[in-house]
């Protein structure tokens, strides 16, 4: 059922509204820290009062302009939208409290914030994108938004890194809009409202041209090797944007995009006929092994955090490719699960850097004495990775394996065991160093960081636990997933 | 109404009459100049504007000069593509208020007047150029329109300035050369010069040698006033140096006559339907595309910034031309439409940066570090140009390039497509570099983080110029379903 | 073919001259030089013009008491003096120019004016 409803609109608006009030009246801290934390609550609020009916099945539409018939910029809130909507804009909250606290000594804040709200905004718009024009506008959007908050130190390196971040997610940003182009030619349209828009008569061989433009597009962002340059690069941003646009909003967009592309543009029934996702399932999976590999070798806490989100984001790839409903299944709870665990990840790694200045593995030796409680968020975020039972890394591990099994590829589930093995080689040694190598020197008292950067540790790991315990966690309905595989595979 | 009848005519009348009389209305007093000339061209928009809502409403009309029919007497045609005529009498009319206090400041009180009377002449000649019907009028016109050009070149005193203009004037000479030899051919072949009688008279009998050399002639001579590459050579210079107001007017009108040109000379041929336009179109569709590469290359490279803007002219009407040469009907709509929007666009980052260079006196982008803070208004005024221009929705920019892009594809060439898009991406790198020099560098002079915004006489033209950057990008579907059945007109007789 | 050449040796005529003016624009490095070229291919161009409305025997076409058909056709002959006022101004312009040129740098010779630049 379609009900046409503002609120589409209203929650990418309110962040929007937020950066403009920021950037007016940002220069005194109260304002810059009110307006944010308040309208980050107000957002979740609005795609919450959706929850229900998107629980129902109803879905909300907002047609806010069309340029020429069939081009235009308009909202919608399916299944797949509405939970990658919840979980950007419920991250948004910790991590406006985290970054508020974290910022504090910081220079150009309100220029921080300002384009912080705008990236946020960009995320929720390309969640609740109705077309590829739309989703194509808030994507470019975002990668502009981020590059400020790349460059925030201003140092040559920063510029380095914000340079390559722009050529790479720009030329991705035209293969997306190539693709969009080439998509409204073939079939006239290019709503993301149908599981699958194009069909076979279009022609094969302009059908894979098609397929690999977007998949190259969006596979920027979403880091797929050899497109994942940039990540690690931009790593120089300080630890909230890391958190939140490198483990939540810029990849998983990406992702999402590739979501998009696979279930509503081409169809799972069009590509299965065309053999297209195969290599990329093997892409996923290299990607899955080589960027492990390397994060083995990684020293810098944030860097070994990247490459981890390289590999990452290609379970939720891999889990699109297979084309079977637990692989879809794996693939969006995955936006989730990832997103809790690896924000956890990036928030501990800010909050002793902050608190200690380190930010090196080796420099990390009886950390747990000085830090328990933060080191322990830590813990259970490397459980999950893992993929131990009770954590959320581990739901979508064994929906990905079935999704293997199911589509007869059972080597992936493979890929899976060892992708486990990978992730226990590199997390564990920093739990061992953190807890059971005592620090050189003097015994550490308990000095743990401020509450603001403290309690969104915390509460983000013990969502991992409510991720991996209980399937329906009221915030991140697995219903919704399910919801939307059903659709995709006409269920 | 005793002028109704003499409407269109007026639209070249008033301006021509304003500013012949300029010098003498004013009697040195610069203040004086400006006012009139304002007033002119107030007016100028005015009679424009109500031709405009007679063609939406009517479809093309006629004027004949002296009540004489054509093909004997001169006919002015108002077509769609002539509604252009609306847009530079708009853009002129933001240039001279503009140009009040910049003329104050950048020329000696005793040739403002001067200054005046040759933009304005400018003007006439471009919407003369853009309203006749008549092919030898087209020639005077638009030697009009040169000659008033190379002098405004000149105008600004800087030291490269006469060079600069003489280039220009060599090059444009030349041109218009080569299209007046054009039309002498054309005569001879057809024994008229109105268009639509031309277009008549093209018939199978008329031998194709001459034909073709005549065409190519005026393609070549309409290509360097259009300043396709190679045959920019002389544009980056000239507008650059110019007076920041003229460079708007040069830039986003001045240009476009070239590509006008072709736009009427391909209304004559594609009705006439005699030759094999299959290999003109090759050569343009080419020259478009290297255009929008090495325009956007060149620019990467400047730190002036009005020459970063010139070069990146040269890629836009490589977007023009190559939509003019994949010849489909989305293509040809997203042409025409983008000669429209480049000028708004255009028009609003030269005014701008004339307003930066205005007040800092500075103009590479190494000195302006930091402007972006010091001019909040005319920072986002250049940011929201810039934005159109690499064509984002929902700016000006992105729909002529989106109808571009599937004209490309409705053609059977998906690589010029491609070659588009990554144009865009090429034009997006260089007005990055732009917007972080502007906010997010170390200024090289503290002084420029703080300098205060430009006086109301330059903001105001240039935010209304952004503001419809804006607009025509949310309402763009009304140019393109304005220009739509001039197009479809244009094609009918290919065949579809 | 040489025929043909001579029957229009009018246009013939034109296109060489039009091609002398053409290189010399191209080729001088002397900027009233190149000016002069410029002259040059204006000329070719309205003598083309003008030989296009020429009629064997023509006789001038003003009307009076002993006019007589047939007459040349009186339109090139309009078109080239409006466009020998283009030209004219537009040689006044490029003097100006180049005297202002001058002025400033003490040179017209395009390579030393490069050199400047």
């Amino acid at each position: 059922m379609e009900v046409t409803d503002i609120r589409p609109m209203l929650a990418p608006m309110i962040s929007f509204a937020c950066a403009g009030l920021v950037f007016l009246m940002g220069k005194k801290p109260f304002w810059r820290n009110f307006w944010s934390l308040s309208a980050a609550s107000l957002k979740l609020l609005v795609v919450f009062t959706m929850l229900p009916g998107a629980l129902k099945g109803t879905v909300y539409v907002f047609r806010l302009v069309e340029f020429t018939p069939g081009i235009g910029l308009a909202f919608r809130t399916d299944a797949l939208g509405m939970f990658f909507g919840i979980v950007s804009s419920m991250l948004w909250v910790f991590t406006t409290i985290y970054a508020i606290g974290y910022m504090e000594p910081e220079h150009a804040q309100v220029r921080f914030f300002g384009f912080f709200a705008l990236c946020v905004s960009a995320t929720v718009g390309i969640a609740f994108a109705e077309n590829l024009l739309t989703l194509f506008l808030f994507y470019e959007t975002l990668t502009i938004c981020t590059y400020p908050l790349v460059i925030h130190e201003e140092t040559p390196e920063a510029m380095k890194a914000g340079r390559k971040y722009l050529i790479y997610t720009l030329t991705g940003g035209a293969f997306v809009l190539l693709g969009t182009v080439l998509t409204y030619q073939l079939c006239g349209t290019i709503t993301l409202s149908k599981p699958g828009i194009l069909s076979l008569s279009a022609g094969p061989a302009a059908l894979t041209w098609l397929f690999v433009s977007l998949i190259a597009g969006f596979g920027v962002k979403a880091a797929i090797m050899p497109l994942h340059g940039w990540l690690p690069s931009a790593m120089v941003a300080p630890t909230p944007v890391s958190a939140l646009l490198h483990a939540v909003a810029v990849v998983k967009a990406g992702a999402f995009g590739i979501l998009r592309v696979v279930y509503n543009v081409f169809g799972v029934e069009l590509l299965r006929q065309m053999h297209l996702t195969t290599w990329l399932a093997y892409l996923a999976a290299f990607t899955i092994i080589a960027a492990s590999f390397i994060a083995l070798f990684q020293d810098n806490f944030k860097r070994r955090l990247a490459y981890s989100t390289v590999s990452q984001l290609s379970y939720i790839i891999l889990g699109a490719s297979l084309l079977t409903p637990w692989g879809a299944t794996a693939a969006i709870v995955h936006i989730a699960n990832q997103a809790f665990s690896k924000i956890t990840m990036f928030f501990v790694a800010g909050a002793i850097q902050r608190k200690t200045g380190k930010t090196c593995v080796h420099e990390l030796a009886g950390i747990g004495y000085q830090m328990p409680y933060t080191m322990g968020a830590f813990t259970v975020a490397a459980l999950s990775f893992v993929g131990v039972p009770l954590f959320a890394g581990f739901v979508s591990k064994w929906y990905l394996s079935l999704g293997a099994l199911q589509s007869g590829q059972w080597w992936f589930a493979l890929v899976m065991i060892v992708s486990s093995l990978l992730n226990a080689g590199y997390w564990f040694p920093i739990v061992y160093l953190a807890f059971f190598k005592s620090p050189p020197g003097a015994r550490l008292r308990i000095d743990e960081a401020p509450w603001t950067l403290l309690a969104p540790t915390l509460i983000c790991a013990a969502y991992v636990i409510m991720l991996g315990t209980t399937v329906d966690v009221p915030a991140m309905p697995f219903s919704l997933a399910r919801a939307a595989v059903q659709f995709v595979f006409g269920m | 109404m005793l002028l109704w009848p003499h409407w269109l005519a007026l639209v070249v009348v008033v301006p021509l009459a304003g500013s012949v009389v300029t010098p003498a209305v004013a009697r040195g007093s610069g203040r004086v100049a400006g006012r009139w000339a304002i007033g002119v061209m107030t007016v100028t928009f005015a009679i424009a504007i109500t031709l405009v809502l007679r063609v939406a409403q009517t479809g093309p009309f006629s004027y004949w000069f002296g009540g004489w029919e054509p093909p004997y007497g001169i006919e002015f045609r108002f077509d769609e593509f002539s509604a252009f005529s609306a847009v530079i009498a708009f853009i002129g009319l933001l240039a001279v208020i503009f140009s009040q206090r910049y003329a104050e400041q950048a020329l000696s009180p005793k040739r403002i007047p001067y200054y005046y009377c040759l933009l304005m002449l400018n003007l006439t000649g471009m919407i003369g150029f853009t309203v006749t019907g008549d092919l030898f009028n087209t020639y005077v016109f638009m030697e009009i329109l040169s000659l008033s050009g190379y002098a405004l070149v000149a105008v600004s005193g800087e030291k490269t300035a006469e060079m600069a203009a003489f280039k220009y004037l060599v090059l444009g000479a030349v041109s218009s050369l080569f299209v007046l030899l054009s039309i002498g051919m054309l005569y001879a072949l057809t024994g008229s010069l109105n268009m639509a009688d031309v277009s008549a008279r093209l018939t199978a009998g008329v031998p194709k040698l001459p034909l073709i050399v005549a065409l190519a002639a005026m393609t070549l001579g309409y290509m360097v006033k259009a300043a396709v590459f190679p045959l920019h050579i002389w544009l980056p210079d000239a507008h650059a140096i110019a007076p920041s107001p003229v460079s708007a007017v040069l830039s986003g009108l001045v240009v476009k006559m070239g590509v006008f040109g072709m736009l009427r000379m391909y209304q004559i041929v594609y009705r006439a339907d005699v030759v094999d336009l299959s290999v003109l179109n090759t050569v343009l569709v080419w020259l478009g595309a290297i255009s929008i590469v090495m325009g956007a290359f060149f620019a990467i490279f400047q730190d002036d910034i009005k020459m970063m803007l010139a070069y990146s002219t040269i890629s836009n009407v490589g977007y023009i031309v190559m939509g003019l040469g994949l010849a489909s009907q989305y293509s040809l709509i997203g042409a025409s439409v983008h000669v429209f929007n480049h000028a708004l666009i255009k028009s609003t980052l030269f005014l701008a940066a004339g307003a930066i260079i205005h007040r800092t006196g500075y103009r590479t982008l190494t000195d302006l570090r930091g402007v972006g803070h010091g001019m909040p208004l005319t920072g986002g005024a250049m940011a929201i140009g810039a934005i159109s221009i690499v064509g984002i929705p929902p700016t000006a920019g992105f729909l002529c390039k989106w109808y571009i892009a599937l004209g490309a594809f409705q053609a059977g060439r998906p690589f010029f497509g491609f070659a588009l898009v990554f144009g865009a991406l090429f034009i997006f790198i260089y007005y990055i570099r732009m917007v972080n020099a502007f906010y997010f560098q170390e200024p090289v002079h503290p002084e420029v983080a703080r300098i205060g915004e430009a006086p109301v006489s330059m903001l105001a033209p240039m935010l209304i110029l952004a503001a419809l950057c804006l607009v025509m990008g949310i309402l763009g579907r009304i140019p393109l379903s304005f220009i739509e059945p001039a197009v479809t007109r244009m094609l009918a007789t290919i065949g579809g | 073919m040489i025929e043909a050449l001579w029957t229009n040796l009018d246009y013939a005529a034109s296109v060489v001259l039009f091609s002398i003016g053409l290189y010399c624009v191209i080729t001088r490095n002397n900027l009233i030089k190149k000016f002069m070229g410029l002259n040059i291919m204006e000329t070719a161009v309205f003598a083309f013009i003008v030989a296009l409305g020429v009629v064997e025997g023509g006789d001038a076409p003003i009307m009076g008491a002993d006019a007589s058909p047939p007459f040349t056709n009186p339109i090139p002959q309009a078109l080239i003096l409006t466009g020998i006022v283009v030209a004219v101004s537009t040689t006044a312009i490029a003097l100006s120019l180049i005297i202002r040129v001058y002025r400033q740098t003490g040179t017209i010779e395009a390579d030393e004016l490069r050199e400047m630049e």
